[in-house]
């Protein structure tokens, strides 16, 4: 278990407050007080679960562009034609479909640009991340996929994952 | 009718076709594993859409900025949370031992980890 840290306990206040803010939309004091107090409790007991490493990285404005750039355009792009192509599956009576669990290599190194990765992938329709292992230094996604056309290995990695890995690795390497 | 409100309306409509296109899978599909891919349909562009809708009705015909933000607030939370669920239950589904009745042409998972 790791110890709280100033910075991380900041960030995780600032992220409470702001959902608090939001939810709440009024700006009298009482309320605003309120929410900070509760905020501060939370960010205190909880900021060492959440914050593992620099808790201030989004600030670095080459990451935040990369980061909206991924959010606006990249991730929206991918999850329409997943979308477009489930429902044609669907409508057409589900008959071509060919499902299989495929192995992955990920060549992102840090842990919120896996878990990123991996639940953009769990998002799109026609992929669900099952299972991450390491073996040798190299990160494995076990994915479902629900129409396999190319073998486990980097062929299906790229036919999943290679336009969002691309846009992830601007915002975490 | 104004032009935001016949946008809104689209929206919503695409996200109830989406939305349709899922429940056809998770009745038609043949396993689990399928059911469940078809289901994410559902809380993506089919939910999404119909908030964008929403959204748009509240900004523009009700002017009502507390009802926008919280239209905004529940589409990120459905966004951030729908992907652990699904993979916690397709994980748990797993390793409880569901398989398709159909044997998987590719099954990686089963062959390293759990010796099928």
């Amino acid at each position: 278990m790791q110890k709280t840290k100033i910075p991380a306990v900041v960030s995780t206040f600032l992220v409470c407050f702001i959902f608090w803010v939001l939810l709440t939309w009024s700006f009298t004091a009482q309320e605003l007080i309120a929410g900070g107090v509760v905020s501060l409790a939370v960010a205190l007991f909880s900021a060492r679960f959440f914050i593992h490493e620099k808790a201030f990285w989004f600030l670095n404005p080459a990451k935040l562009f990369g980061g909206l750039f991924y959010w606006v355009c990249v991730f929206p792009v991918e999850l329409v034609k997943a979308n477009v192509n489930m429902a044609k599956i669907c409508f057409g009576g589900c008959k071509k479909i060919n499902p299989g669990i495929v192995k992955v290599p990920v060549d992102l190194k840090s842990d919120y640009g896996q878990a990123a990765l991996a639940n953009s992938i769990t998002l799109t329709p026609g992929t669900i991340t099952m299972e991450v292992t390491e073996e040798e230094g190299q990160t494995y996604y076990y994915i479902h996929w629900i129409d396999v056309t190319a073998p486990s290995g980097k062929e299906a990695g790229d036919a999943i994952k290679g336009t969002l890995e691309k846009g992830l690795r601007r915002v975490w390497e | 009718m104004s032009a935001v409100r016949i946008i809104a309306d689209i929206l919503i409509g695409i996200g109830g076709i989406f939305a349709l296109a899922g429940t056809i899978g998770i009745l038609k599909m043949p396993d689990t594993f399928s059911r469940m891919q078809a289901s994410t349909c559902i809380p993506t562009l089919g939910t999404v859409c119909a908030l964008l809708g929403a959204l748009l009705f509240a900004i523009f015909n009700k002017g009502d900025a507390g009802a926008a933000v919280k239209i905004a607030v529940i589409c990120l939370l459905i966004l951030v949370t729908n992907p652990l669920g699904s993979h916690a239950l397709a994980k748990g589904a797993y390793k409880a031992g569901i398989r398709p009745e159909k044997k998987m042409e590719v099954d990686d998972l089963g062959r390293d980890l759990y010796g099928d």
